[in-house]
This record gives C-alpha cells, sequence and structure tokens, in this order.
C-alpha cells in the first residue's frame, strides 16, 4: 500500500507576537499540528498493513522539522521549493509531484496554523480525480474499502468509500508519536528529495495585518476565592452585566 | 456577474445571500429549503456532497459564495480544485471592481487578517457579513443531485441544548475544569446565569465531556456573548478566534502565565471548580 502524507512547516502561533501594527513572524519553525497526526497515521497504517509511506511538503523545507517527520516512521520525503503559493498553486504542486507514485491514500491535516485555509485537501483530491473525505477522526480499511467517521460540530456521520482516496484529519483521531533518539539518528539516513517548482497564484496576499481586540486585562488576586468573586461581581455589575 | 450562493446551515446561506446581493443582481442559490434571498433557488433533495461538488460545478458562476461550517468549506475547495480557479476562505469584507476581487480574510489562526486579491471565476467562503438579505421572490428549480462516491452509513446529532451561538452569557469550559464530572459545576453556574455552556476542542472532539456542537473556536463556532467566562481555558489563538467579539472575557486559571490572561478583561488566578461553586452559590444569594 502507498500512502502519501501532506505536510507544512509553520511558524510556532503560539509564540508569535504584535508589535504596533506588525505581526512578528520571527518565531521557531515547527511541523504543522494537525500534520504530525497525519503522518501518524500514514505509519501506523503502514505499520499494520505493509507499504510505503512517503512524505511530501511544500515550502519552508526547514531541515530539524523534517527530519522529524521521518523520524516518526516516514520512508522518504519530497521536498518541493517554490515561491509562495496560495491554495491553487500548492494544490498544484503536491498533486503534479505524487501523481507518479500511484498512491492508494493521501492524508493530510485538515488545518494549517498559519494560513489556515483548510483547502489543500480537497482542491488535491480534485486535481488527481480522487474521493475526498474532510475531518476524519477515525479511519479503518479492509482491503479496499474504508470507513471514516468525521466530526462536523453540529453532527458526525459515518462514511464507506474505496480505494485510492484522499482524506484529511483532525487532532482527534490519533496521539502523534515522539521519536526516540535512535529514531532521529536513523533519520539521516533515510532519503530527502528535493524539486523545484514554480506557477503564478490565482490569489495574492496584499498585506497582512494582526488583529487586535483591547482587553482590560484587570487581575483580580485575592488569597480567598470568595473575596475574589465579590471583587469580579462588583466589576461586572459596574459593567452592567448580571 | 453571477453569483451563486451554497451552504448547508441556514444561518449560513442568508449571510452568503447578503454578501452576493450586496455585489449583483444576478443571484443563484442552493439549499436543501425553499427560501427567497437569490433572484434563482436550485432546491436540492439531499445534502450529497460529491452530487453538490458535481452540480454547484456547473452553475458557471464568476463567484461561488459558501458558508463556514466544515461541510461547506470541503465543497467550496473541491469546487475550486475542480474547475481550478482560486480558493480565499473565511472572508469578512469583499469589494468588487469589474472581474477583481478583494477581500480581507482571517490568517495565523485568528491572530491577523489578511488583504487578499483575485481575479473572478473565484469561491470563497463567509465567516462573518453585516446585515440580514433582503426577501427577493426565487425562481424555484428542483434538483435530484447524483449520487457519490461516499456513501454515508450513519449521522449522529451533536445533543443540542441552549446554543452558546445565540447565548447572552457562555461558560467555557477548558481541560483546565479537570474531569467529566466537573463539568456539572459549569453548567450549573451557566444554568443560574441563565447562560449557556461551550467548550474547547479538546473537551467537545477529544475528551468528550462536551457534545461537539458546542466547541468554539477557529475550528468551531465563532461566539458574540455579552459575558465569555472561559475556566481552565488555556486560551490559544484557535480558542480565541472564537471569543473575539464579546463583549467582556473573565478568564479563570491556575496559571497566570497562560495566554488567556493577555485576552480578558478580568483573570481570576485559581481553580476553575473553586470558582464555580462559589459564583453559583453567590449569585442565588444575590436572586434571594
Ligand atoms: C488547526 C487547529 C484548529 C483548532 N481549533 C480549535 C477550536 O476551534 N477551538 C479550540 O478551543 N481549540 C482549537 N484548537 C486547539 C487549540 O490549539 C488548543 O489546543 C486548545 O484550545 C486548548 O484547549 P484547553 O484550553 O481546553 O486545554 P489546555 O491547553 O490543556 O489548557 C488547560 C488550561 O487549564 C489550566 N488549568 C489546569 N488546571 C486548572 C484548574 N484546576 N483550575 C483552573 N485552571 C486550570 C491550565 O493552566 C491551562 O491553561 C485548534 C488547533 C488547531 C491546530
Amino acid at each position: 500500500m502507498n500512502i502519501v502524507v501532506g505536510f507544512k512547516v509553520v511558524p510556532d502561533e503560539s509564540l508569535i507576537r504584535v508589535s504596533e501594527h506588525k505581526l512578528l513572524l520571527d518565531v521557531p519553525l515547527k511541523l504543522n499540528t494537525y500534520d504530525k497526526n497525519a503522518i501518524e497515521e500514514a505509519v501506523s497504517l503502514k505499520e499494520r498493513n505493509g507499504g510505503r509511506a512517503m512524505g511530501i511538503t511544500v515550502g519552508a523545507g526547514d531541515r530539524k522539522a523534517i527530519r522529524e517527520a521521518l523520524a516518526m516512521g516516514l520512508d522518504e520525503v519530497i521536498v518541493v521549493k517554490s515561491n509562495d503559493l496560495d491554495v491553487y498553486g500548492t494544490s498544484m504542486a503536491i498533486s503534479e509531484n505524487v501523481r507518479g507514485l500511484s498512491p492508494d491514500l493521501i492524508i493530510f491535516g485538515e488545518q494549517t496554523v498559519d494560513s489556515g485555509t483548510t483547502g489543500v485537501p480537497g482542491y488535491v483530491a480534485e486535481l488527481l480525480g480522487m474521493p475526498f473525505v474532510s475531518n476524519v477522526r477515525s479511519f479503518s480499511l479492509e482491503g479496499k474499502k474504508f470507513v471514516a467517521e468525521r466530526g462536523m460540530v453540529s453532527y458526525s456521520e459515518k462514511v464507506e468509500g474505496e480505494l485510492p482516496a484522499v482524506i484529511s484529519v483532525g487532532g482527534e483521531i490519533n496521539t502523534p508519536r515522539i521519536p526516540s533518539v535512535k529514531q532521529i539518528m536513523e533519520s539521516s539516513k533515510k532519503p530527502v528529495k528535493e524539486v523545484n517548482f514554480s506557477l503564478e497564484t490565482k490569489v495574492k496576499i496584499k498585506d497582512v495585518k494582526p488583529l487586535v481586540v483591547k482587553r482590560k486585562r484587570v487581575v483580580i488576586k485575592e488569597g480567598d476565592m470568595g473575596k475574589a468573586v465579590d471583587k469580579l461581581i462588583e466589576l461586572l455589575r459596574s459593567e452592567g452585566l448580571l | 456577474m453571477k453569483v451563486v450562493v451554497f451552504s448547508e446551515a441556514l444561518q449560513f446561506f442568508k449571510m452568503a445571500s447578503a454578501l452576493a446581493q450586496s455585489l449583483t443582481e444576478d443571484t443563484v442559490g442552493v439549499f436543501t429549503q425553499k427560501v427567497n434571498f437569490t433572484r434563482k433557488l436550485y432546491l436540492v433533495d439531499k445534502v450529497d456532497e460529491d452530487g453538490l461538488v458535481d452540480f454547484l460545478s456547473s452553475t458557471n458562476f464568476d463567484l461561488l459564495v459558501t458558508g463556514n461550517v466544515r461541510r461547506d468549506r470541503a465543497i467550496a475547495s473541491r469546487v475550486a480544485g475542480r474547475l481550478k480557479v482560486g480558493y480565499v476562505p473565511d472572508v469578512t469584507s469583499i469589494k468588487l471592481e469589474g472581474n477583481k476581487v478583494s477581500a480581507t480574510r482571517l490568517a495565523y489562526s485568528g491572530i491577523a487578517t489578511a488583504e487578499v486579491e483575485s481575479s473572478t471565476p473565484l469561491v470563497i467562503t463567509v465567516s462573518s457579513f453585516p446585515g440580514e438579505p433582503k426577501e427577493v421572490e426565487a425562481e424555484v428549480v428542483r434538483v435530484e443531485l447524483k449520487e457519490g462516491k461516499v456513501r454515508v452509513l450513519e449521522v449522529k446529532r451533536s445533543s443540542g441544548g441552549l446554543s452558546p451561538a445565540t447565548a447572552q452569557i457562555v461558560v467555557g469550559v477548558g481541560r483546565g475544569i479537570g474531569s467529566k464530572e466537573n463539568v456539572s459545576y459549569a453548567q450549573e453556574l451557566a444554568s443560574v446565569l441563565g447562560g449557556a455552556v461551550a467548550g474547547t476542542r479538546p473537551v467537545c472532539a477529544e475528551l468528550g465531556w462536551l457534545p461537539e456542537d458546542v466547541q468554539v473556536g477557529l475550528s468551531g463556532l465563532r461566539i458574540r456573548p455579552r459575558l465569555y467566562l472561559a475556566l481552565g481555558v488555556s486560551g490559544q489563538p484557535q480558542h480565541i478566534a472564537g471569543i473575539r467579539d464579546s463583549k467582556v472575557v473573565v478568564a479563570v486559571n491556575k496559571d497566570e502565565n497562560a495566554p488567556i490572561a493577555e485576552n480578558a478583561d478580568y483573570f481570576v488566578a485559581g481553580d476553575a471548580v473553586e470558582f464555580c461553586k462559589v459564583f453559583t452559590e453567590k449569585i442565588l444569594k444575590l436572586k434571594g
């Protein structure tokens, strides 16, 4: 079984700060949060069913993050070096590079923490003419048949389909493994293939601005919860609440 | 300029229709109920995702506007991919000049907005838009969707109580509440305040301490209550994205350095359960 995982290297969003009217994006890079779940799902499917699990990443080819993906158990990673791409561009870069691998299953994290479009998995599925299931939180395979459970917020649904297919997964599907020192060491021997890609995007970013909501940031610190709550009630009443 | 509108949810269908009406007279809706917000309405018999992607892709739109629930976003991205056109999700405002579209969308997990430009044909999803759509007489055409390759075996509704989406007071529960049993203290507090309970993604989707339809945040509901109480919520950007429009935010957390502190009007340092017990008792006393 041939599994491909699409993953992205992103700035750690929990460390991004704001200065004046700018986002300070000079923060450490990491594997996108839910892409770790995608890698975990691919590796554990491979362990159960045999075959290969290959990674593909477009954009920042950060060495450390790619090593981590390999250490988690991917067999090989394709790094697509490109200009800044939109959903269309990224999806084209991925589909052109995986078509020749004839994947049975392509797994993505459902949303990135930077651009956060949720758009690439479905877009790639269409470019490759494969069925698509988003927001998968449990996945099981029997031969070519799969059953997936999707969390849709106001309801959940169980669906059935056949490989080849594309799915996107969230944090609920599994707990990503933390690679051992040995696995990290060994990952340096695994193949990383770099390819170049460039394409004019359809959507162009003109400006990015921080979205700041001013809050009062009053800290209520009383040794005793009773006193703290009294104070809070007083403050909320003065705001016309309660 | 032909604008086609779709959402799985009525609230978002109306929002997308209002946006469409602000751009053109030539509005076309695709929906499961007979509603009068577009000049033409394709009344579909079911929400088959593959079938909808086929149908929407064939409508010859200049702009496709969908809502922002997970189903809408999946469909929107697929239609864009099928037609190889641009895709912009999470739009909060839009301008049109000829075939040039400028839009504002959320970025970086909700801590920023991005101004983007594109040309039609284009697919967008709308996450907020002011005002209600005008009622217009719709010419109704019934459509039988094709069956897709992916078959739905079972659908389970999340259990609906008072929705945090519309409540004036919302008590939000994070992992710091400690256990499923402890959530009842937050529920009690919400009920004496006449409000609704909500939860973070781990609490709703992973741990199942609360139903999934009360998940607040970037990938859940975006709420706008007068008062939001965040109890044992760390305040990661993805959660904050859902509570930005709250008038007043109160946070209760053991950790004074938790990011929620920066995003709160009032921060109480302490245990979430103890806070619930004390607050509930005091409110009951006040009410007499
Ligand atoms: C693409 C993406 C989308 C996401 N979408 C969402 C979303 O829509 N909504 C959402 O909520 N999250 C979302 N998340 C997850 C988000 O990043 C955080 O992981 C999540 O919000 C954290 O939940 P939490 O605050 O309940 O738990 P934690 O981060 O574990 O925080 C628990 C907090 O409780 C405090 N605490 C512990 N014990 C106590 C006590 N006894 N009393 C008081 N406080 C205590 C701790 O100090 C801590 O601050 C998303 C993540 C990604 C990557």
